[in-house]
């Protein structure tokens, strides 16, 4: 049943998650994500006035620039840049600020596996650290499908070109409620079971397909707790600032 | 029903909370009216939270989330210290570090008239009220109180001017006075204003207290209350 991985991790295991925020001068809110040796850095600039061309002025505009670690952007940088795009749209309350672009600028600085989750990361903390709107956060996870049919969490590269079929999948984050536990509140448990983003390469069948998404949305309640403990621990700093 | 409803809202309150985070069901609160401050939004029956911070609550019943950011969004009866960038023939075209460029109406100032508009030259420093805010058309701004009257409004002469987060012209703002500007007042003379956009302008006698008042007021960000004091005391003692 197990199978073994080249970093001795079990298949459910992630590796060691790090996040900081604030840490660009310049931009109206910035963050660094890594998960083992992947390594982004996100910078959000605006909420800036007007909007692009060919997009809607009455709602918030939201522009994703891709730099890769080396080299020129190309098809691939364009791809994740649309992902991401609508991934973001989705989190970001539109309306508040109608007519104005907001630029999230996502940096590569190691890619070694789970590229396009970690930069959805990445932009999700740096969007609540330039205060930018949400209606909730988002964590997005990679699952791969092995050859022989088992399902591995956060692949590394080498992993990742091992695999048969992978899926990035973005969920919301788990939230904290006044509301009693199993409340009859259908509007935040259908939040609970939401799927913000799936993007599949390969092939995979059906059932495989959910069971990747079962295994990824537990382990995104730990991504979510580890989002949420990073975000207040930050958040606290600052509170005794005022304090 | 105000017995019950009451507790339970009160848990989130004074504590840390995330973007989608429900502080509130409104449908259990039928006869009763909230005022919802910034970062929270109602989301059919539940208020939920937008952006990270920590949820406040004032009697009787106003809500918001305290947060620190580095853009400013305009707010209506906010004071901001805004830069000229350019004058046209009814308005003055400022900078308040919004999204959305603001515009103060020639006449905004007290008596004001066609006969007497004010000399404003691109990259002058003006303390102004946010009179209109909407998140559609561009803020408007006054440099008179609500009575019509100049108040303290108006341009800033000499000084030196810096930009800084919201929070911190927050907790300047905020009363009792903020330990560092205590301090320092009751040693050193200086004049200062601050901008809930972020914006703060100091000025005295000579350059070295502007420098020392701005430095200890950009450090202060990260202290508490006591290490505050601390920092001025310090450099109290080296000025003098």
């Amino acid at each position: 049943m197990e199978i073994d991985r080249t970093d001795g991790r079990s298949p459910n295991q992630l590796r060691p998650l790090a996040c900081s925020r604030g840490i660009l001068h310049r931009s109206h809110g910035s963050a660094s994500w890594s998960q083992g040796d992947t390594r982004v850095i996100a910078a959000v600039y605006g909420p800036k006035a007007g909007t692009k061309k060919n997009e809607n002025p009455e709602r918030a505009c939201l522009e994703v620039i891709w730099k890769p670690k080396t080299g020129q952007s190309g098809k691939e940088e364009k791809e994740y840049e649309t992902i991401l795009k609508r991934t973001l749209q989705s989190i970001c309350i539109l309306t508040i600020n109608p007519n104005t672009t907001t630029s999230i600028i996502i940096q590569v600085v190691h890619d070694d596996g789970s590229l396009l989750p970690c930069a959805v990361n990445a932009a999700c903390v740096a969007l609540v650290d330039a205060g930018i709107p949400l209606k909730h956060l988002a964590v997005s996870i990679c699952c791969c499908l092995a050859t022989c049919g088992h399902v591995i969490l956060d692949p590394t590269k080498l992993e990742e070109e091992k695999m048969k079929a992978f899926a990035y999948l973005v969920f919301p984050n788990s939230i904290n409620s006044i509301l009693p536990e199993g409340s009859s509140h259908t509007k935040s448990k259908q939040l609970e079971d939401g799927l913000v983003t799936s993007v599949t390469h390969g092939g995979m069948s059906v059932e495989d397909y959910f069971h990747c998404l079962d295994r990824g949305r537990a382990a995104t309640a730990r991504l979510s707790d580890f989002l949420r403990k990073n975000l207040q621990s930050q958040v606290l700093g600052e509170g005794s600032k005022a304090g | 029903m105000g017995d019950k409803s009451s507790v339970l809202p009160l848990t989130l309150v004074d504590q840390l909370v995330v973007p989608g985070d429900v502080i509130l069901d409104v449908s259990a609160l039928t006869n009763r009216t909230i005022k919802l401050g910034g970062g929270l939004r109602q989301d059919a029956d539940l208020i939920t939270v937008t952006k990270a911070g920590r949820l406040r609550f004032s009697k009787p019943n106003k809500y918001w989330v305290e947060s620190s950011q580095r853009r400013y969004v305009p707010s209506v009866e906010d004071s901001v210290l805004g830069i000229v960038v350019d004058s046209k023939a009814d308005n003055f075209l400022i900078d308040i570090k919004g999204p959305a460029i603001a515009f103060l109406p020639v006449l905004a100032f007290e008596g004001g008239t066609r006969r007497n508009i004010p000399k404003l030259e691109a990259g002058t420093l003006l303390y102004v009220r946010v009179v209109k805010a909407n998140p559609d058309t561009n803020p408007e701004l006054s440099c008179t109180d609500t009575s019509g009257k100049a108040a303290e409004y108006g341009p800033l002469k000499d000084g030196f001017m810096f930009e800084c987060s919201t929070g911190l012209s927050r907790m300047l703002l905020s009363s009792p006075t903020c330990p560092v500007l205590e301090e320092f007042g009751k040693k050193l003379s200086f004049e200062v204003a601050v901008g809930l956009n972020g914006r703060v302008w100091v000025n005295a006698e000579s350059p070295s207290t502007v420098i020392v008042v701005s430095n200890a007021i950009l450090k202060s960000e990260s202290l508490s209350s006591t290490q505050q004091r601390i920092l001025a005391r310090k450099l109290l003692e080296k000025v003098q």
